[in-house]
């Protein structure tokens, strides 16, 4: 009876080798709620707010309440900010003014690093150019050319917007050259046994197989975005996140300074679903990697 | 006739030329357009000012008040601490996340709060914590290379065959067995990863750490130099961080190829 069971859970799967979706329940003792993954979890994260309210209300850490704020008191302070204005802004106008700068930049350098990563590897000659060129620049952290941007362009949106650029330029390029070098070559000759062009190739083989590598180098590109912007935001602004993080920093204000981050971590998380909801509907065909 | 025939492929001369070219190109453009006075000395500097400024700066200490060698040693210092602290406290802890339940119970909620947060925006938080010392940098760092380390050990582990762990449970090895004999070997080549992608973030953030406060480092030079309007400091600590940066990538891959010289990838 139970052999029957596992066969059926197996059935559905294509492979004879993979293992049937077997839940066994077993008596609910005290062992068994222990390792249960939803209780460590809860109890995981009571204990992380809870150790932080703790911290906040001794003096560990120096400063006192300069220090670190308690828990609800930075909701408070989030509150506050939806309501009050910090600099002619509300919080949202702050959100929208550091999401502006990250969706620029990102749009602009991938609509020029992803064609020219393609290009590069589907032809060597544009690859001997401008490959040299790129390994010179890129081992520079996007960070360091603040100082030189604040030169160029002053403090204001197209500073910031530079740094983006230059920061989410790397992982789209390289991923799109790797993505179109990886390519496995069976596919290649697949194409051209079927009788199809150098066109049918790029066409067919090339930009398919390599969507999924090049969406992997967006979303890296659109972490590094918003570390990007954080960081010029932090050095030089009068909007946007950064910039509420630095009033917060000014002003010894432990409860603005961790809204702002929990906020960027909010946004940033955000964008990576919206990326991810993009690649689910640009490319079905990309394999489901279990994990992380 | 022999069956087989000898096939050379020849790179063309175009190809050997065009990196040497384009490289040389982009140096003697960049220097003709300061000299020329397009792009105002104010706002860059020419690579022979650079070059210039390079050689004075190992013997003069004007004007940001350090060499530029104890510069570089200041940064190597905080870098390589945040980074061997991330190391070993993300290694061990990505590897059990991955085997152990309770572990990872406890653990991937937390880690999945900090991990959306840019170690740049810790950096207000530190300053009250530590100061604008050591520490506080070394902690910065520290949480910038912590994130990979986690995640590429993490996966490392999970990858593991899994015909292999139910062949050592048939066997009658017990968890921790499994664990230290199948899954720590499996997940090292994830592991080298991790030391590779852990030193770029750690990089990156010493330079965000140093530009917002320090008092020496190559981050510090930078700063120093846009507030002295000097652009060839400034292009001078840009192109040291990416120097020393890829330096130290290449002799951890060097190290990697040794270590891994008996596993199969």
């Amino acid at each position: 009876m139970s052999q029957e069971a596992t066969c059926n859970a197996a059935s559905s799967s294509i492979a004879n080798e993979t293992v049937g979706q077997v839940v066994d329940r077993g008596p609910l003792n005290l062992g068994r709620i222990l390792t249960n993954r939803w209780f460590l979890h809860t109890v995981s994260i009571v204990a992380f707010f809870s150790l932080w309210d703790l911290l906040a209300r001794s003096d560990v850490l120096g400063g006192g309440s300069s220090a670190l704020a308690r828990p609800h008191e930075v909701l408070e302070q989030l509150v506050v900010l939806t309501r009050e204005e910090l600099a002619e802004l509300t919080l949202w106008g702050h959100v929208w003014a550091s999401t502006q700068r990250v969706v620029v930049g990102f749009s602009i350098a991938a609509a020029i690093a992803v064609p020219l990563g393609l290009f590069m590897a589907l032809n060597r000659y544009v690859n001997a150019v401008v490959k040299p060129l790129f390994d010179l620049l890129k081992p520079m952290p996007p960070i360091s050319w603040i100082s030189i941007s604040i030169l160029w362009f002053g403090i204001g949106e197209t500073s910031k917007v530079f740094i983006i650029v230059l920061g989410t330029f790397v992982p789209c390029l390289l991923n799109a050259y790797n993505g179109v070098r990886l390519v496995e070559p069976e596919l290649y000759d697949v194409v051209r046994m079927l009788g199809g062009k150098r066109r049918d190739e790029i066409l067919h083989v090339c930009f398919p197989a390599s969507f999924p590598a090049i969406f992997a180098g967006l979303q890296i590109s659109l972490s590094i975005a918003w570390t990007c912007v954080l960081a010029a935001e932090l050095v030089s602004a009068r909007s946007g996140l950064g910039y509420i993080i630095v009033q917060g920093m000014n002003l010894s204000q432990p409860a603005m300074v961790i809204g702002g981050m929990a906020v960027i971590a909010a946004a940033a998380w955000g964008t990576t679903l919206l990326v991810t909801a993009l690649e689910r509907k640009l490319c079905p065909w990309k394999r489901k990697i279990a994990g992380l | 006739m022999t069956a087989y025939r000898e096939v050379v492929v020849r790179t063309p001369l175009a190809l050997k030329l065009l990196p040497i070219l384009s490289v040389a190109t982009f140096f003697i453009a960049w220097e003709i357009v300061v000299r020329t006075g397009v792009v105002p000395d104010t706002m860059l500097a020419a690579p022979t000012t650079v070059t210039q400024l390079l050689f004075d700066k190992f013997t003069n200490m004007d004007p940001d008040g350090a060499l530029l060698h104890q510069h570089a040693w200041v940064s190597i210092q905080e870098a390589f601490g945040g980074y061997f602290l991330a190391l070993a406290v993300g290694l061990p802890l990505g590897l059990a996340m991955g085997w152990f339940n309770v572990a990872e119970g406890l653990a991937r909620p937390i880690f999945e709060i900090i991990r959306p947060i840019p170690p740049v925006a810790w950096i207000p938080l530190t300053i009250f914590w530590f100061g604008i010392g050591l520490p506080g940098k070394i902690f910065i760092i520290w949480l910038g290379g912590l994130v990979p380390c986690v995640i590429n050990a993490y996966v490392g582990v999970k990858m593991t065959n899994p015909t292999l762990i139910q062949m050592a449970r048939t066997y009658g090895a017990s968890d921790w067995q499994i664990f230290k004999q199948l899954c720590i070997p499996s997940a090292l080549p994830m592991v080298f990863g991790a030391l590779q992608i852990a030193l770029a973030c750690c990089w990156t953030n010493l330079v965000a750490a140093e530009l917002l406060a320090a008092d020496a480092g190559l981050g510090f030079m930078i700063t120093m130099g846009r507030r002295l309007a000097m652009p060839e400091m400034v292009v001078l600590g840009m192109f040291m961080v990416g120097l020393t940066g890829a330096f130290i990538g290449v002799i951890i891959d060097r190290v990697e190829k040794r270590l891994l010289a008996g596993i199969r990838r």
